[in-house]
């Protein structure tokens, strides 16, 4: 894809006074989390992150709770500074600027929404939204009028002059990511947005937001515990443990070749049917001995529920096309265990 | 999702059995000494369903405070230390005690002074005169003594029931003190069991140390002060005198002396010193004072009485209302207009100090533990040290009169908007505040949009809380010549004048109620509002 956006490069955060030593150590000798816990008094929160998010993508960051995920997000506005390594948004280094050029960019490029909300319960809806640009000093008229704007991208027209607390949990959270847009900043930081709110409200949400960022074009940083979540929203998936970054990779990546157990027994349970291409279980076409004419075909880019479609009205195999061409075969052995996740 | 296997296997609660075994390791992990005595009982004692122990504990029955102290049950040590002692004085009464002794000495007396009339008595028959005014003497107190010689004797023959009763006593605490002892060791197994840390366990000779030093100070001294007549004169009071001459070589001068003179000196010559300061903080006061009583009694009363009711209307409905009208119509009928304003304007130039002072340090407190961890002692001492403790420095730096009166007041009244706007600002819930700097905002923006709105309901009951404090100094600062109300309840006070007491009483309580109704209905609006 185009530009890069955020950059990470090697990002460390250690908590504890003695958290350099404790650095070398894990380099060195490749200690563990408890190790350090009990040689240095320091706690691990994040340990050699390397990504690069390019403009315009939806990048996820998956992991279960303590794993490090929202530390090292909060890295990229600066809220942590890290123990090492270097952040870099649009260009700049973020850890070599003063406090005011940082608040510039937080209040200029960063939009944050966070998974408790956080609106300020005294200020009415519209004056939430509107309260970036409040910090900004832009002028009260354009402020009303903007965040008007941002309510009504997220379906809030008619709720301008309540109070927060008078609001749904969900719409809470539209009120925080319309916050969160209101300054039209390039990067959006999505800390589990919506792990508080109940699951019909959650995929409501995550269509909105993913067809809502498609259109405005937000590079977003979205973290989840959940990999159904991320895998819905995301363009890739970076999955965390214990501070360390284990895989990054487009869902179907991930699914179908998990980096380790640790990856695999999440993506266990998780369905195939819409995620997996057919590129990824074609067999060569000359492996397939018998005659395929008549039968039906399909793009390389169909999922396995396309191909199901395909599959049913007939015995034979699935050809598989690539611009028109036919590239290879799946046959129906071949396409139950792709639906099973791609066991041999 | 997981493959992982659960090794419990479902089964009905009635077929589960004790084990014991683990159980026990970890009882005798506590107890150390005799682990598997107490184990055994440990389990009499969760086996049982009633109320009675069902375990007796020799060696505490018989060691009694001694075993609780080795086994470091401390609670249990006190209680039974007293309970114990009350048997042994007994015991001591009874025993060695002479509870007749005083009678007996009295009857010695009387006896000797009987005697004596009798000689004089007879010296008079001697001399010719009448005896019979000696005699009559000698028969009457001669009677008194066997009266005091009956009643030793009823006292004496007492001391065995006394002694009896302490012997039963002693050995009713004994029996207690078996019975209980395990039920309550267990409960320090319990606990031992939540926080090995925090709980003592085993028997260490530390304690059996401790328990027997104790003992042996507290119990015979104790027993021997109330079982002797005449104990040592050392016991009955503390020797002051003597400890003070042993360090200043005068007859006169004490420790008391010298430090009140030294101390008196002191604080003279910090007031000469800080004449300037002290002047200038009086004057300040003074202004804010002088401001508002100007406000308040220089207005014309007619339109002060009709702002307050429509006040009160507007912050508090319209039952405040009605009753702000009858309690000025009751303060301006019996003359207390004037005077009442001057109290109104008292405790509102204190109210005004304390908040204009009192809110930016709670703020401060409230972001900066350390500076709150330092001024907390200082504020518990402001609140808890009784107002006449202070009015003495306060008289001694800053003279008497109003504007004293006022900081005494300030003294008292500050803690709780200091503490409330503390409180308020450290419980804005962080990610809030998170949110805002992750949108840009400054510390001061974050103060200002955030910590301080979300903090105003308690700032506001701070407020509240200051109000009522600075009303209650009104009545004590008319010691130190404060004015108002409180000058009327104070010269009341003095010539016992109990019409005018009540009256004034009453006048201070209707401006108390109406200030608080007032104050409570605005501030209650201002919280339904958020």
């Amino acid at each position: 894809m185009s530009e890069t956006v955020v950059k990470a490069t090697g990002v460390w955060k250690v908590f504890g006074d003695q958290s350099d030593a404790a650095i070398k150590a894990i380099r060195e000798e490749g200690i563990g989390k408890p190790e350090v816990l009990a040689r240095f008094g320091c706690v691990v929160g994040v340990q050699d992150a390397t990504f690069e998010v390019p403009r315009g993508e939806i990048f996820c960051i998956m992991g279960l709770s303590g794993s490090g995920k929202s530390t090292l997000v909060r890295h990229i506005n600066r809220l942590i500074e890290p123990t090492a390594g270097s952040i870099e948004l649009l260009g700049r280094d973020v850890s070599s600027l003063n406090q005011a050029d940082l608040r510039a960019l937080r209040a200029n490029h960063i939009g944050m929404v966070f998974q408790h909300m956080a609106l300020l319960p005294h200020r009415s809806v519209r004056d939430n939204v509107a309260y970036p640009l409040e910090i900004r000093g832009v002028a009260k008229s354009k402020r009303w009028a903007v965040s008007d704007h941002a309510l009504t991208l997220v379906d809030l027209v008619g709720y301008e002059d309540r109070l927060p607390k008078e609001l749904s949990g969900g719409m809470q959270q539209r009120v925080g990511i319309a916050r969160a847009l209101a300054s039209d900043p390039e990067v959006l930081l999505m800390d589990e947005p919506f792990s508080a709110l109940d699951p019909l409200i959650r995929m409501q949400l995550q269509d909105q937001f993913k067809a809502l960022v498609a259109e405005l074009q937000k590079t977003t940083l979205f973290i989840t515990h959940d990999l159904d979540e991320a895998i819905r929203i995301g363009h890739r998936i970076a999955i965390m443990k214990d501070g360390v970054i284990v895989q990054i990779g487009t869902p179907e990546e991930i699914v179908m070749n998990p980096a380790d157990d640790y990856v695999r027994e999440f993506v266990q349970g998780i369905s195939k049917l819409k995620l997996v291409k057919a590129h990824s279980i074609l067999e060569p076409l000359d492996s397939y001995d018998g005659n395929l004419d008549g039968a039906p075909r399909a793009d390389e880019l169909a999922d396995l529920d396309q191909l199901i479609d395909h599959a049913v009205g007939t015995d034979m195999p699935v050809v598989i096309t690539s611009n028109g061409e036919d590239v290879g075969v799946v046959t129906k052995p071949r396409l139950l265990r792709g639906i099973q996740g791609g066991k041999e | 999702m997981s493959d992982n296997e659960s090794n419990a296997s479902v089964i009905a609660a009635s077929d589960i059995e004790v084990d014991h075994a683990s159980l026990d390791a970890s009882i005798t992990e506590f107890a150390g000494k005799n682990g598997d005595y107490y184990a055994k009982q440990f389990h009499r004692i969760h086996s049982s369903t009633g109320l009675l122990p069902n375990t007796f504990n020799l060696m505490a029955a018989v060691l009694g405070p001694v075993w609780a102290a080795s086994r470091a049950v401390w609670g249990m040590f006190w209680g039974f230390l007293i309970l114990e002692m009350i048997a042994w004085v007994q015991i001591g009464r009874g025993w060695w005690g002479d509870p007749g002794a005083n009678f007996f000495e009295r009857a010695a007396k009387q006896q000797e002074r009987a005697e004596g009339f009798l000689e004089r008595a007879e010296a008079a028959r001697a001399a010719g005169e009448d005896p019979s005014r000696f005699e009559k003497l000698a028969e009457n107190i001669g009677n008194a003594a066997e009266k005091s010689e009956a009643l030793g004797q009823a006292a004496s023959s007492e001391a065995t029931g006394i002694l009896l009763g302490g012997l039963f006593l002693l050995l009713l605490f004994k029996i207690l003190q078996g019975l209980y002892a395990n039920s309550i060791y267990e409960k320090q197994f319990s606990r031992w069991r939540i926080d090995q840390n925090a709980t003592e366990s085993g028997v260490k000779p530390k304690n059996i140390l401790l328990g027997i030093v104790l003992v042996v100070l507290i119990g015979p001294l104790t027993i021997y002060k109330f079982t002797v007549d005449s104990p040592l004169e050392v016991l009955n009071e503390f020797p002051e005198k003597q400890v003070s001459s042993v360090f200043i070589d005068s007859d006169k001068a004490t420790l008391f002396t010298e430090l009140a003179s030294w101390l008196e000196q002191k604080i003279d010559n910090a007031a000469i010193a800080g004449a300037g300061a002290f002047d200038g903080i009086t004057a300040g006061v003074r202004w804010v004072l002088d401001a508002l009583g100007l406000a308040l009694i220089g207005t014309p009363w007619p339109v002060v009485m009709l702002v307050i009711c429509v006040v009160a209307w507007r912050a508090a409905g319209p039952r405040v209302a009605i009753f702000t009208a009858a309690s000025l119509a009751y303060i301006a009928l019996l003359g207390y207009w004037a005077i009442a304003m001057e109290t109104v304007a008292l405790v509102g130039a204190a109210v005004f100090i304390c908040v204009i002072i009192g809110i930016p340090l709670g703020i401060w407190f409230g972001k900066s533990r350390r500076a709150y961890n330092a001024a907390e002692p200082v504020l518990d001492l402001m609140q808890t040290l009784p107002a006449f403790v202070y009015l003495i420095p306060i008289i001694a730096f800053f003279g008497t009169g109003n504007p004293p009166g006022i900081l005494a007041t300030i003294i008292f009244g500050m803690p709780p908007v200091i503490r409330l706007t503390s409180l308020g600002v450290r419980g804005v819930p962080d990610s809030i505040k998170e949110a805002a700097v992750a949108f840009g905002a400054s510390r001061f923006q974050l103060l200002k949009d955030v910590e301080v709105p979300l903090a105003l309901p308690s700032i506001m009951t701070g407020v509240n809380q200051t109000i009522l404090m600075c009303l209650s100094m009104v009545v004590i600062i008319s010691l130190i010549g404060g004015g108002g109300l409180g000058k009327v309840i104070l010269e009341a006070l003095q010539y016992a004048a109990k019409g005018p007491g009540l009256l004034g009483g009453f006048a201070i309580l209707f401006v108390a109620m109406v200030i608080d109704r007032i104050v409570q209905g605005a501030f209650r609006r201002k919280d339904q509002e958020l």
